[in-house]
């Protein structure tokens, strides 16, 4: 991937550097933007490339913050990454430009606790409607499975 | 003015193989729009995987799919391998795309097979699912399981194919070859399926890309998508194939694609035995993973399947995230089962190639 692109385009939503961008292995590129920005990025993205794809979305807790990963493909791999705070995540939801979005976003949700504003379908997707409380992702819940 | 009905589909049904649950509300005839509720064998595996080791979570992805279960343990291994910086044999990437192209063959025979029973053909889905068994038999041979094939681990595969092997294989490959043209050439002449699937369950490009689907399906609307190609990595760099794509975005054209997929995988796996390297099956690989994060694509039957991983330097994964190929499919159903005959709903249903125990992992 063209980093001169990726700067381009970091630049055009108003990002300030440096920007924090990495090689992984398997021609993948990994971008850490704020997560105010993602649903910009994403909209540059979709004008920008016509084969754009997005393979999913990952949630993740890190221990000291929620981590969600928007998998791209353009012909080589591209992940955003955007931090978002431990204690009631919060982020734009991106189902407006992309209705695929829907699901992984809802599993997100409902595994990390994430809330996702302009979701439209907020239900469960995959948990039991006996589920109470807890998300089955975060590391603290498995502090207290162990117990 | 007609009532309107509320039709529950599942979770449990005679249509469904495993299940789920559509709501489908109906006028007269015809399906006004419908909703569906996923999760009933959510068994939690990206959780369950996080509390095992890597070699251990290698046989609980294989328990993922019942159908595409060695392409998962294959993007899980090679992921691993990835971080671990290990170069796994030549021979290695042959065997494991040998038993990938296999699985796409046993796939797509009994995807035509269900399709062939829900719009009543009931002669073509026993053609189908015999021919299959041909597919099931090598498999057995190969790995000793019809279904799990548990033949990958982190740095190789566990088996390696001798002249004995590679002879068997071909001769029921070569047994296999007729067959495939009678019962898929029953697909392509016979007028019912035409009837009962052109113009059904459309999918136009612009849809399946904005929905984010894959395989077969996005192929059949004009979406040139296929990781085989589109990730160059052995074998598929030394093996000649085409991506097959249709224009019309029906169940029709899913049929067809996945109708030529099939010879081309025949075709593919007559190539791996003829170029399989010489050479060792596996490597050793560590227990502990230093810290990294890896991103694997890899063709399934349905389409790409997605593994991410997290490692923080133990022998046990941070995170595993794994997308099946049913899931963006799933999504385009509403859109699909809208202002639709209600006969046509099953064609519909099975057309976006139904696997909920992938789905919901």
């Amino acid at each position: 991937m063209e980093l001169n692109w990726l700067q381009d385009i970091l630049t055009k939503i108003e990002c300030v550097g440096p920007f924090d961008i990495r090689r992984l292995p398997e021609d993948e590129t990994w971008v850490v933007i704020p997560f105010d920005k993602v649903f910009d990025f994403v909209k540059f993205i979709m004008e920008d490339d016509s084969t754009w794809h997005l393979s999913t979305i990952t949630g993740q807790d890190t221990g000291s913050q929620i981590e969600l990963l928007y998998h791209f493909w353009l012909g080589h791999g591209l992940t955003i990454c955007a931090r978002l705070a431990y204690e009631n995540p919060q982020i734009k939801s991106i189902t407006a430009l992309i209705p695929g979005a829907a699901f992984y976003e809802r599993e997100a949700a409902e595994m990390l606790g994430i809330s996702f504003t302009d979701l439209k379908d907020e239900s469960v997707l995959l948990l039991s409607d006996a589920w109470v409380k807890g998300w089955p992702l975060r590391k603290e819940k498995k502090e207290k499975h162990d117990d | 003015m007609m009532t309107k009905l509320k039709i529950p589909i599942g979770p449990h049904h005679p249509l469904l193989k495993e299940p789920i649950s559509f709501l489908l509300t109906v006028e007269g005839e015809r399906v006004l729009e419908s909703s569906m509720r996923l999760g009933y064998v959510h068994r939690g595996i990206e959780r369950l995987c996080q509390e095992r080791t890597y070699v251990q979570a290698v046989h609980l992805i294989e328990r993922i799919c019942g159908i595409c279960s060695h392409v998962h343990s294959t993007a899980y291994s090679h992921a691993v391998e990835t971080l671990l910086g290990l170069e796994v044999p030549l021979r290695t990437h042959y065997i494991r795309a040998l038993l990938c192209e296999l699985e796409r063959i046993h796939s797509h025979l009994l995807w035509l097979g269900v399709l062939a029973k829900n719009i009543g053909l009931d002669t073509v889905f026993m053609y189908t699912w015999r021919d299959r068994e041909i597919v099931l038999d090598i498999m057995e041979e190969l790995s000793g399981g019809r279904v799990s094939h548990t033949i990958n681990i982190i740095g190789g595969v566990k088996i390696d194919l001798d002249q004995k092997m590679m002879d068997m294989i071909s001769e029921k490959l070569e047994e296999l070859a007729p067959k495939l043209t009678i019962a898929l050439g029953l697909f392509e002449n016979e007028p019912t399926v035409r009837l009962r699937t052109q113009g059904i369950g459309v999918i136009t490009k612009e849809v399946a890309r904005r929905h984010c689907v894959v395989g077969p399906i996005a192929r059949a609307s004009g979406v040139d998508i296929d990781v085989r190609r589109d990730v160059p990595r052995p074998p598929y760099n030394n093996l000649e194939f085409n991506v097959i794509t249709h224009t019309d975005g029906d169940v029709w054209a899913r049929t067809l694609v996945r109708i030529m997929e099939t010879r081309e995988s025949h075709r593919l796996i007559q190539q791996i035995l003829s170029q399989l390297p010489p050479g060792d099956i596996s490597v050793k690989a560590k227990r502990r993973v230093s810290p990294g994060e890896v991103v694997s694509r890899f063709e399934a039957p349905r389409g790409e399947l997605f593994y991410y991983i997290r490692s923080d330097g133990s022998d046990q994964p941070a995170r595993i995230k794994i997308r099946t190929p049913t899931l963006p499919a799933l999504s385009t159903l509403p859109e699909q089962l809208r202002d639709v005959n209600l006969a046509d709903a099953p064609v519909i249903l099975s057309g976006v190639d139904l696997c909920i125990a992938c789905a919901d992992r």
